[in-house]
């Protein structure tokens, strides 16, 4: 009798406890572990909890990166008990769960914070699935512009080159100076980042728009053109043992004054800030060759998962605060990144961080503002584009060219007749 | 002589306690263990991205599309890889310390606790430790290397894809080696004393009472030893997911991270499933033999 009265009053614990997670805080999951983003998503949760005190929404650090994110999401799904928002990558990432009927169309909301004209054409199109939006933006990085040391610089008396001419010239006088041209890191994205460059200048905005559609294969002229031109200049440059190096260690090259260049996104910046490594008088930018005018850009969105009422008016308020400018400023600030929303006063950036965002707006007025290609294909696509292309530039040999090619023909073919690629 | 009915009673008294205290763990076995893999079974017949409702049922395609892959054999080659390194390296090095600290040198129980470390620090933390030793240009590696005027065998530790396997090895070896040590040592110093002196009174140099005394006394630390070893090869997944992510360019992949890259990186859940399923399968095929064989020598052992 005595354990039985034990066990009565263990299942009442548990069912107390359950009860007390159903009715427990709404959740917003991200990924900002640590550092100036972590410093930003709590801001931001700050701002948005101060406007709105009677739906409090509570962060949780889901650690590692979107493919965590992503098996978190599916437990999550299963259980039903998505959080209220969490942080989403663009385009084919969050079609994904659309197609699965796990989010909650956006567009009511997006009516109310005129996303239409707060947020640039080219951002709008990759939260956008079948005409409706279900994501919100908020953390947007440039990728194509490359860093620069500009005591190194200065030392080598160069300039910032216009052309690939002119970075491959750079390139061999900083070698001849002792120091390692560009810097570039190990993993399926940096490699894939640096490659936009020559494709855009190959293929040009439409080319790039027809690969992520599907319409133009890896095995055409153009696309070749586009690798041996990356072959032919970028990955010539880079340095010395670059793929056993994560994105930090090689921004430390730079710091130290070991490596001239380094082509990496926009938070590479905040990096050097926090290195002591201040903007425009120790480091500097320039877009890269054949991308002047242009944007291409990484972004993270807020997405809404379908549940109850009282969650989706929780998130629902908190996307809208997010989506305002100040709370925009509140997150792009302490992060490094840059507001989607183009009504944010441009004066909250540093120096660099204002050249990232005229770069944005020229780019958006010439309607050349570029998704990161990644997202943009289907993902098995995306993610096997980044290896191939992280092999060629680790050994930039005709059969690893051909095996790229052949590789990703093979894969586009099969996508397509699966009917995943999408016109973004 | 006690009587049928009481003979029937008292075994379905014996046989209702047995079936009550086998209920939870065969439960719990079931739930948790042959579920899981009828479930990934199963679902390895489908195509599924994790999320839409219906599973669409593909039969053995996933299974075909792998036997087709480079990928999946270099994957499969790299468990083997780790198997032979695994069976070897950690073992060998921590039977070696174990027979070192054994002759009862100075400093004992520091050099314990000093072979024992590693092992007590969790994979990630090992992985961001030896991520920093193995940085090209200015880790701790290259950098000793450097000092001592051997620069030039200083390499691109995870970026090569030659060299990335051994510097993952490496890394292993660090890490592990304290958990045979400690099993090996223990094994020696259950060894009874009699038996060394004996061998020793009758002439045997350390060497010969080392090797035909003392290890096959070891057989039953070995066999754990070798079994844990195995097992860690196939299951291989932390180490090479927090070092290198399986790269550069499928270089250092494993099949638990290739499993794991093909389920949550590119949303195919039932190929993960096939690829968890071969898996299944290879270990069983490698480990099951060897585990018998292991099994059946201690039993030997322990008869004679």
């Amino acid at each position: 009798m005595r354990n039985l009265k034990w066990i009565g009053v263990a299942l009442g614990v548990l069912a107390s406890a359950s009860a007390a997670r159903a009715d427990g805080p709404k959740e917003l999951w991200h990924y900002y572990a640590a550092g100036s983003e972590k410093a930003g998503i709590e801001a931001l949760i700050a701002f948005a909890n101060k406007q709105n005190p009677d739906n409090q929404i509570v962060g949780k650090v889901i650690p590692g990166n979107a493919v965590e994110m992503r098996r978190q999401l599916q437990t999550a799904f299963m259980g039903n008990t998505p959080p209220a928002a969490y942080q989403s990558s663009m385009a084919f990432e969050l079609k994904t769960f659309v197609d699965s009927g796990k989010l909650h169309d956006l567009s009511e909301t997006w009516a109310k914070i005129k996303g239409d004209e707060i947020f640039p054409e080219g951002v709008q199109r990759v939260v956008k699935v079948g005409g409706k939006p279900y994501g919100i933006p908020y953390d947007l990085s440039l990728i194509n512009n490359i860093f620069y040391s500009k005591a190194i610089f200065e030392k080598a008396g160069l300039q910032p080159p216009k052309d690939y001419e002119g970075l491959v010239a750079v390139c061999d006088k900083l070698r001849a100076a002792g120091v390692e041209p560009l810097g570039n890191a190990g993993g399926p994205f940096w490699s894939l980042y640096n490659f936009y460059a020559p494709l855009v200048s190959t293929v040009g905005t439409e080319g790039y728009y027809k690969i992520a559609s599907g319409e133009l294969g890896f095995d055409t002229p153009e696309f070749r053109k586009a690798l041996e031109l990356y072959r032919d200049t970028m990955v010539k440059c880079y340095a010395k043992n670059w793929s056993g190096k994560t994105w930090t260690q090689t921004a430390d090259d730079v710091v130290n004054g070991n490596t001239g260049m380094f082509m990496m996104g926009a938070w590479a910046a905040a990096y050097f800030k926090q290195a002591g490594f201040a903007p425009v008088e120790k480091f500097d930018v320039f877009p890269a060759p054949g991308t002047e005018g242009k944007a291409i850009f990484q972004m993270d969105a807020f997405a809404v998962p379908e549940g109850p009422a009282d969650t989706l008016e929780t998130a629902e308020k908190f996307v809208i605060s997010a989506a305002s400018a100040e709370g925009q400023s509140t997150f792009a600030v302490p992060k490094g990144s840059l507001a989607p929303n183009v009504t944010v006063d441009p004066s909250i950036y540093d120096a660099v961080g204002a050249k990232f965002a005229k770069q944005l707006a020229d780019a958006s007025k010439a309607n050349a503002v570029l998704p990161n290609l990644f997202f943009l294909l289907p993902t098995k696509v995306g993610t096997e584009l980044g290896v191939q292309l992280e092999k060629f530039a680790i050994d930039p040999s005709d059969t690893n060219e051909s095996e790229l090619i052949s590789t990703l023909e093979s894969l586009r073919q099969e996508a397509q007749a699966e009917g995943a690629y999408l016109k973004w | 002589m006690p009587s049928f009915q009481f003979m029937r009673r008292k075994f379905q008294t014996a046989g209702m306690t047995h079936a009550i205290f086998l209920s939870l763990p065969v439960t719990l076995f079931a739930v948790f263990y042959v579920y899981p893999i009828i479930s990934t079974f199963n679902l390895s017949l489908h195509s599924w991205d994790g999320f839409s409702p219906t599973p669409k049922y593909v039969g053995l395609q996933n299974y075909i599309v792998l036997a087709h892959q480079s990928r999946f054999y270099h994957a499969v080659l790299n468990n083997i890889s780790w198997l032979v390194f695994l069976l070897l390296g950690p073992t060998s090095l921590g039977l070696l310390l174990a027979a070192l600290l054994d002759r009862g040198m100075k400093g004992q129980s520091v050099f314990r606790v000093v072979f024992f470390l590693p092992f007590t620090i969790p994979a990630v933390a090992v992985a961001a430790i030896w991520r920093w030793m193995y940085e090209p240009t200015s880790g701790l590696l290259t950098t000793i290397l450097q000092s001592i005027g051997l620069g030039s065998l200083a390499q691109n530790w995870l970026g090569d894809p030659s060299i990335v396997n051994f510097a993952l090895m490496g890394s292993m070896l660090w890490w592990t080696t304290g958990f045979a040590f400690l099993v090996f040592f223990a094994g020696l110093r259950n060894i009874p004393v009699e038996y060394i002196e004996a061998a020793r009174i009758e002439g045997a140099t350390p060497w010969q009472v080392f090797w035909k005394v003392s290890f096959p006394l070891l057989w039953p630390s070995t066999i754990v030893v070798l079994g844990m070893a195995a097992v860690d090869a196939m299951r291989l997944f932390d180490i090479v997911w927090a070092m290198t992510n399986g790269g550069p360019a499928y270089a250092s992949e494993v099949l638990a991270t290739q499993m794991y890259d093909t389920a949550f990186g590119r949303f195919e859940m039932g190929r993960a499933s096939a690829i968890s399923v071969y898996l299944l399968v290879i270990a069983g095929l490698i480990i099951m033999p060897y585990i018998h064989q292991l099994a059946k020598r201690v039993q030997e052992a322990e008869a004679e």
